[in-house]
């Protein structure tokens, strides 16, 4: 469970003061599945720094499972981050070098047990997005869905609270796209919670809830009536190539 | 544990990238190797000190008729040292346990039975041995009753009695030596390489008088030899011993002396040579690689910082502590210095060896250098990737994400 209750957030530069959140406040319950939309320059990527616990707001209360982060420091919120939150970036975010599967492995690194079945557990996250063949490849032999599928994977090794997306099909086609929606909507169905950070308001119609912001302020907190179902728009995709 | 799999993430980084990271340990290399050769050198060297030291006698001062600057044989045609000069340095002198007088020429030639060989001959008073600290195997030392009696009678050392009689026993048998013949009365113990290169043991030894009178026909005398009691006072002896001298020989400056003094201080200043100047120069080197190299390695940490901007920030979002990113990137740095390490003491040795041969020096490997090595690195590895690794840590992952 979210909470976040009159949340502000200052920057100073020089002597020019910049409110980018001014008093936001909601409520997110587990096992929903929100979209928080926005313009650029609406504070959306703020928002979702904190709600990532990236970054302390000025002023207000952020409540995560009844946990206040605002009154944590920075070892604590970085445990926070590490078991509570799982984080999937429009640039994947991978690490070159390594492997699908130590990719996937990496935030297991930073928490406070290492679970012995650690490369078990990497493979089953691997598993589940549908990269079961694809675990021993390095970032640059993936495609684009296929590195933003294992980024999911990552995020849900250390099995978080909530499932923080900044733009996750920024940067992907419209097929990867509507696979990476779907795998989002399989979790939802899970009882993951899910908050997706976007623009685009065909993504943000496969949730069941969208947050708009609007110049640092919550503008409109309304249910999706019917969310689209990306499975569908997939076999769609898979339709029009067919006839190809 | 924890750190553990954070020193991994470190070496995978530096496995990834392997020239950047030869560069990083390029100055710990050559400055480790550097400092392996002084060590290995040093030590040969003062092996090497040593050995002559003890060659030539650690209480020993000896004073050679004529002048120069070098250790060198009596300088022939110099007749002012006297067996009155040892007489006063016994009488005058504080400190002195033995004084020998002898007088000895380097090559007089010495024949038993058909074999004859050019041999140096030293006529020595019955101290000569205790001076020395050279005593016989088999037979009989030179006593003060030779010097009485004026014997013929001559001890050998074990090369001239290979030189003259082969595998046969001497001891009984007759040489002579210039026109004079003798009997082998014993055999001296083996003493080895001169401190010069020399062998002392083609040496014929007769009683002073003996020589003087019959083989050298001269009434003055080529060295004396003194043991002090104490080796510490051994440079404030000779001093005195060279004021003594002057007196007695009327010399005063800018007359050159007709003598000159060597003591063991002086034969172990001879022995280091150069090796000396070989040392401060290495050390230079070791000191400036190891500096250079380690503001290389702080700069190309500092340049990686900055470059993995993002993946420090990805590491900080999923969960990794500014501890964990310090850490991370003081083991790379450390990692870099110790494997540098490794390499530039194997680099070293394989360096000392062959110097040791080119040389033909002694060069000694020990564990010393190693462990001084490991110090070092592990001290340039801190404090050089400190900073980097505070810069890392201190990154807001919010603008290291961007």
């Amino acid at each position: 469970m979210i909470e976040l209750e009159n949340v502000e957030k200052f920057y100073v530069a020089g002597s020019v003061e910049t409110r980018v959140l001014k008093g936001v406040s909601l409520r997110i319950e587990a096992g929903e599945f929100v979209v928080i939309m926005g313009a650029s320059g609406t504070g959306k990527s703020t928002l979702m720094n904190v709600l990532g616990c990236l970054d302390k707001p000025t002023a207000g209360h952020y409540r995560l499972d009844d946990t206040d982060m605002v009154n944590l420091d920075d070892d604590a919120l970085s445990h926070l981050r590490n078991g509570k939150i799982g984080f999937v970036f429009q640039q994947f975010h991978l690490l070159d070098r390594a492997t699908a599967l130590r990719n996937v492995m990496l935030p297991l690194i930073y928490a406070n047990e290492y679970p012995d079945d650690a490369r078990q557990r990497a493979e089953k996250a691997l598993t589940a997005v549908g990269l079961a063949d694809r675990m021993t490849y390095r970032p640059n032999q993936l495609s684009g869905g296929e590195q933003q599928r294992v980024a999911i994977a990552r995020a849900l090794i250390t099995d978080p609270s909530i499932l923080l997306a900044d733009e996750p099909t920024g940067n992907l086609d419209s097929k990867s796209g509507a696979e990476v929606l779907a795998i989002f909507q399989r979790l939802h169905r899970d009882g993951r919670t899910i908050i997706v950070v976007t623009h685009d308001r065909a993504v943000a119609e496969h949730a069941d809830r969208i947050i708009v912001l609007k110049d640092g302020m919550v503008a409109e907190d309304q249910p999706v009536a019917h969310p689209r179902d990306a499975d569908v728009e997939l076999a769609a995709i898979a339709g029009k190539e067919a006839q190809k | 544990m924890r750190v553990l799999r954070i020193a991994k993430e470190g070496a995978s980084a530096l496995a990834g990238h392997k020239l950047r990271t030869f560069f990083m340990m390029a100055g710990t290399i050559v400055g480790i190797a550097a400092l392996t050769v002084i060590m290995a050198v040093g030590k040969g060297t003062e092996k090497k000190v040593m050995k002559r030291v003890n060659a030539f006698g650690t209480h020993a001062i000896v004073i050679t008729a004529g002048g120069g600057k070098g250790f060198s044989p009596p300088q022939a045609g110099i007749t002012t040292l006297r067996l009155e000069d040892a007489e006063a340095i016994r009488s005058q002198i504080q400190g002195v346990d033995v004084v020998a007088p002898f007088a000895m020429k380097p090559d007089i030639s010495t024949k038993a039975g058909s074999n004859q060989v050019q041999t140096r001959v030293m006529a020595v008073g019955p101290d000569w041995h205790d001076a020395w600290e050279w005593y016989t195997t088999d037979g009989d030392p030179i006593t003060a009753e030779d010097n009485s009696t004026m014997a013929r009678v001559c001890l050998l050392g074990t090369l001239s009695v290979s030189d003259l009689f082969g595998s046969q026993n001497p001891i009984g048998e007759d040489i002579q030596i210039g026109n004079v013949r003798f009997k082998v009365k014993g055999i001296l113990e083996p003493r080895g390489p001169t401190p010069m290169g020399g062998e002392f043991d083609r040496t014929i030894v007769i009683p002073l008088t003996t020589g003087m009178r019959r083989v050298f026909n001269q009434d003055y005398i080529t060295n004396i030899r003194v043991k002090v009691k104490d080796s510490r006072q051994i440079e404030s002896i000779a001093e005195e011993i060279r004021h003594l001298l002057h007196e007695r020989h009327h010399i005063t400056p800018p007359r050159e002396d007709d003598f000159a003094i060597f003591s063991a201080a002086d034969i172990a200043k001879m022995a280091r040579g150069i090796s000396g100047t070989l040392t401060y120069l290495l050390a230079a080197l070791a000191g400036l690689s190891l500096l250079v190299g380690g503001i290389v390695l702080m700069n190309i940490l500092l340049i990686s910082v900055g470059e993995r901007k993002k993946e420090i920030g990805l590491r900080r979002a999923l969960g990794a502590t500014q501890g964990d990113i310090f850490r991370q990137f003081l083991l790379e740095s450390l990692s870099v210095t110790i494997i540098g390490m490794v390499a530039g003491s194997v680099l070293g040795w394989a360096v000392s060896i062959a110097l040791a041969r080119l040389t033909q020096s002694p060069v000694v490997i020990s564990w010393e250098p190693f462990a001084l090595a490991l110090a070092f690195a592990l001290v340039v590895g801190v404090f050089f990737g400190v900073q980097p690794a505070r810069r890392a840590a201190r990154l807001r992952p919010v603008e290291a994400l961007r």
